[in-house]
């Protein structure tokens, strides 16, 4: 769930406390605290763990300008060499030679929303020249849909002529590098570091990959999806419009010809969660690829955010928050150090519990358990609906304590008739949710049935895979 | 004093929504300090009747609600490289779609005041009054909880892409640090204009004014002359992308998070922006921008109405503070009156928007910005001089300087409003005395 959700959750915890309620009313501020341990575990890991874990493969498809802090990156000629392949960057330098002008037909594969391939084949304009930036020389091509626009952008592109190209970096057959003239890098570079990851995976046990986000010029993103197809073996990536950070889209979809990137993988693998991952706004998700058991088979999953849920999220760790909160507190002379730190433990379970009713699920009580309990599927941590029932009735709870803890009671009525006619939303709101995971649920427990039978996982039975 | 008669009431109500209107617009300028001046320097007795001025204040409150979206969407333009994250209103400018993001934070702010003219008619009179009595002692807990919530949810925006671990946590808590000192630099700043007479004893009420036009106007000013931004063609077209449960989803955001504000003091429209956005789980920049309407018309205006709640009659916002230290409504006669020019208001102050609106797109690049930011920062260091004395010019420095330094650390900009939550906590802990002793000012 959202931060503040478990962060009121901790702010409530506090309030069922008598003694702490009495500081409050005094103006005893330390209770603070139980909302502080409330929300630790998702500080601990979005401002340490994030930023400290390990990563085996970064992909960066189009990595900042590092003044700017956006795509593309200006770079020199000589800066460029073949593990920017499909990486979108900006060349500044003059045409050097024109080496053809013409128009040809251009031969692409395309998916159509069922997930299967189309051969599409298309007349196109194009222009290749080299272009020399004083650090060196590089082949810009720039062809179909893409040469329109650097037509429309520069004119005619004449020898001698200064200008600042924009495009991805590809490889000839020869070797030598080339520059696409495009909008966007190409996905292909994605799917290819995606595969080889599982396939590692699959050999060494893990490996954790980073997908950083491509921000562009004005504060707007470059939208692309990650699916992981076990069925088909394959990592498709697709290219998607410009979006603003609040998710909608303004444009600038990419041409057919490179809008998908698609690599073959080895090895079985299953996605544990049924939709694709989305990459735009704030920051890029790390994924790790584990090697396990499923049913009896060994394959490969994948753990989004693999540095979130981890210890900061069990119950093991609530106990420790207490022990801590009631040594210092006791230290200092705090009166109430005891129900401080009750109120802290409970805080940080409930945020364990909270969370719980997500996707994502936590090890709850290690070292005792060793295995990630999988959540209830109530509704994803975004979901405003359960956020805002849950967020609700903690401050239902607040009032709630607030007026029994009063005398004579600012609101006077029954305690029981108190409650419920505050918490009447959140149950509403609990009550749709519920409802709704059913479906999800359904569709997650089809999904693992229909892995268990996937040919697909048979195959590498009988090369002694699994 | 008995209550002004209603044709008297309608003409000063609608000579606020007039001056409101006019001012409001204009790029770092507040409404609550347009009116301190005017009180400073004019006086109200001599202007009009005592009694008129909870309804021109109220009409010129409902104005600068509806009108202030000009001056943050046009006159607030930024050039992406000098800012990292731009607010969604910025980036409908920067998209040409400056006159759509204004209609909808109107589209919002008629939400907003529909939702406050309904509860203050059949719900804040009945439920207010038990819940507040009920939480209101223990509004620290909630400014200290909203304060610590802040530090702790800040979103590093950078620390992604440094090559080692520890440049990319270097890079995170740069960040994070910076809105800390942010915070506590305002913080100080706060305690000595409160707790000293650096400034006039004579400035009273306004002694806050240069603080906050600094934090919040000149500094937003001067990034405006030093971003250099693009004048972009804007569509004047009437169209808006959204949708109806946004819509819904939106104003029911916005109305949470203006009322916590409205209701408790110190927390500001931006705090309850946060907390709300964060229960209701708000994305999408259309959502966003009608949330900040429903937000803003009651948080300004629902603010100023609990002033006219005869069960309540709750001090919040500086302009109620300015009015009641002259006149305080007392009759429900003057309550629903009150309601009543809300709407009359926000009726004039929707059409004066559209239209300013409509005409500011079309003649969007005429004047560069550039030159209205010199303008306004030469009127604000007048105004802070007017009120405050030099010494204000001096304090209005200071805090412009750290409210650049929000921008420069890429850390929010309300961190600025630890120069009034840090002395009140201060003061209501009961530690006033101890700070002035280790600052050395007592």
């Amino acid at each position: 769930m959202r931060g503040f959700t478990h962060y009121i959750s901790g702010l409530a915890a506090a309030t069922f406390f008598a003694a702490l309620v009495g500081d409050l009313r005094l103006g005893i501020l330390i209770p603070v605290i139980a909302a502080a341990a409330a929300y630790f575990p998702d500080f601990v890991d979005f401002k340490f763990g994030k930023f400290l874990a390990r990563r085996d493969y970064e992909i960066d498809p189009a990595p900042w300008d590092e003044k700017k802090h956006y795509a593309p990156k200006l770079v020199k000629i000589s800066e460029l060499s073949e593990k920017n392949r499909y990486q979108f960057f900006a060349v500044e330098g003059t045409v050097e030679e024109i080496l053809v002008r013409g128009s040809g037909k251009v031969t692409y594969k395309v998916l159509r929303e069922d997930g299967s391939e189309e051969t599409v084949t298309e007349n196109y304009n194009s222009i290749v020249f080299t272009l020399n930036d004083g650090t060196g020389k590089i082949t810009v091509e720039a062809f179909g849909d893409d040469y329109e626009f650097f037509e429309e952008e520069f004119g005619k592109i004449e020898e001698g002529k200064e200008m600042l190209v924009f495009g991805y970096v590809d490889v000839e057959e020869d070797g030598s590098l080339k520059l696409v003239v495009s909008d966007a890098p190409h996905p292909q570079g994605i799917a290819d570091t995606i595969a080889r990851a599982i396939e590692e995976a699959y050999r060494e046990g893990e490996r954790i990959v980073k997908i950083h986000n491509i921000r562009l010029p004005g504060d707007v993103y470059r939208r692309f999806w990650v699916h992981l197809d076990p069925p088909r073996r394959e990592v498709r990536v697709e290219m998607g419009p410009i979006v603003t950070p609040g998710g909608v889209a303004i444009g600038g979809d990419v041409p057919e010809y490179r809008k998908y990137g698609i690599a073959k993988v080895s090895v079985p693998f299953i996605k544990t969660y049924p939709k694709p991952t989305r990459i735009d706004s704030f920051s890029g998700p790390e994924i790790a690829f584990r090697k396990a058991e499923f049913r009896g088979k060994t394959v490969v999953k994948d753990r989004f955010l693999p540095w979130h849920h981890g210890f900061s999220h069990s119950l093991t760790m609530g106990i420790i928050i207490g022990l801590v909160v009631f040594a210092f507190f006791k230290l200092i002379g705090y009166e109430h150090a005891t129900e401080l730190a009750l109120a802290s433990m409970i805080g940080q379970w409930l945020h364990v519990f909270e969370d719980q009713l997500g996707f994502m699920g936590s090890n709850l009580l290690p070292p005792i358990t060793k295995d990630v309990i999988p959540g209830f599927k109530l509704g994803e941590s975004g979901s405003g609906l359960t956020n805002f029932s849950t967020a609700w009735l903690m401050i239902a709870f607040m009032i709630w304590n607030f007026n029994r803890f009063t005398e004579p009671r600012p609101i006077p009525i029954s305690d029981a008739k108190l409650l419920l006619y505050l918490i009447w939303p959140s149950i509403i709101g609990f009550g749709i949710a519920i409802v709704r995971s059913f479906k999800l649920r359904k569709e997650i427990s089809e999904l693992m049935d229909y892995y268990t039978n996937l040919e697909a996982f048979e195959e590498l039975e009988e090369v002694g895979g699994i | 004093m008995a209550m002004i008669p209603l044709s008297e009431l309608l003409i000063w109500s609608l000579a606020g929504v007039l001056f409101g209107s006019l001012i409001s617009w204009i790029p770092g300028f507040h409404i609550f300090n347009i009116m301190a001046l005017l009180v400073a320097v004019f006086g109200v007795g001599e202007l009009m009747p005592v009694q008129a001025f909870p309804f021109f204040a109220i009409g010129a409150i409902v104005a600068y609600a509806y009108v202030s979206a000009i001056s943050s969407v046009y006159f607030s333009v930024a050039d992406e490289s000098a800012v990292f994250l731009l607010f969604p209103t910025q980036r409908y400018l920067l998209l040409g779609r400056g006159h759509e993001a204004v209609l909808l934070y109107l589209i919002g702010a008629v939400a907003g005041t529909l939702v406050l003219v309904l509860g203050a008619l059949f719900i804040f009179p009945r439920v207010l009054p038990p819940i507040y009595q009920a939480t209101s002692p223990y509004i620290t807990y909630f400014l200290v909880a909203i304060v610590v919530f802040m530090f702790m949810s800040e979103w590093p925006k950078e620390g992604d892409r440094g090559r080692t671990p520890a440049e990319r946590l270097w890079l995170a808590w740069r960040q994070i640090l910076g809105g800390i000192l942010v915070f506590f630099l305002s913080g100080i700043l706060g305690f000595i204009v409160m707790n000293t007479n650096l400034l006039p004893t004579t400035s009273a009420y306004t002694r806050l004014t240069p603080m906050f036009i600094g934090f919040f106007g000149m500094s937003w000013v001067i990034l405006n002359i030093l971003s250099n931004p693009p004048m972009l063609e804007q569509v004047p077209d009437d169209k808006v992308e959204s949708s109806v449960y946004n819509t819904l989803k939106a104003t029911f955001g916005g109305a949470l998070g203006g009322t916590i504000a409205a209701v408790y003091p110190i927390i500001t429209g931006g705090m309850g922006a946060l907390v709300a956005g964060h229960m209701t789980s708000q994305r999408g920049d259309d959502a966003f921008i009608i949330s900040q309407g429903v937000n803003r018309v009651i948080y300004y205006v629902g603010a100023f109405t609990l002033l006219f709640l005869p069960q309540l009659r709750l001090t919040r916002g500086a302009a109620a503070w300015l009015v009641s230290s002259i006149y305080t409504p007392k009759s429900y006669a003057e309550y629903l009156a009150a309601i009543g020019v809300i709407l009359l208001s926000a009726g004039i102050s929707f059409l004066f928007t559209y239209y300013l609106s409509k005409f500011i797109a079309k003649s969007f690049n005429v004047v560069h910005i550039k030159k209205l930011s010199y303008v306004v920062a030469v009127t604000l260091v007048v105004i802070s001089y007017l009120l405050t004395g030099p010494m204000g010019i001096a304090v209005l420095l200071v805090s412009t300087a750290i409210g650049m330094m929000a921008a420069a650390f890429n850390t929010r900009r309300s961190y600025c409003l630890g120069g009034l939550i840090l002395p009140v906590l201060i003061s209501m802990t009961g530690h006033t005395g101890y700070f002035m002793h280790l600052l050395g000012l007592g």
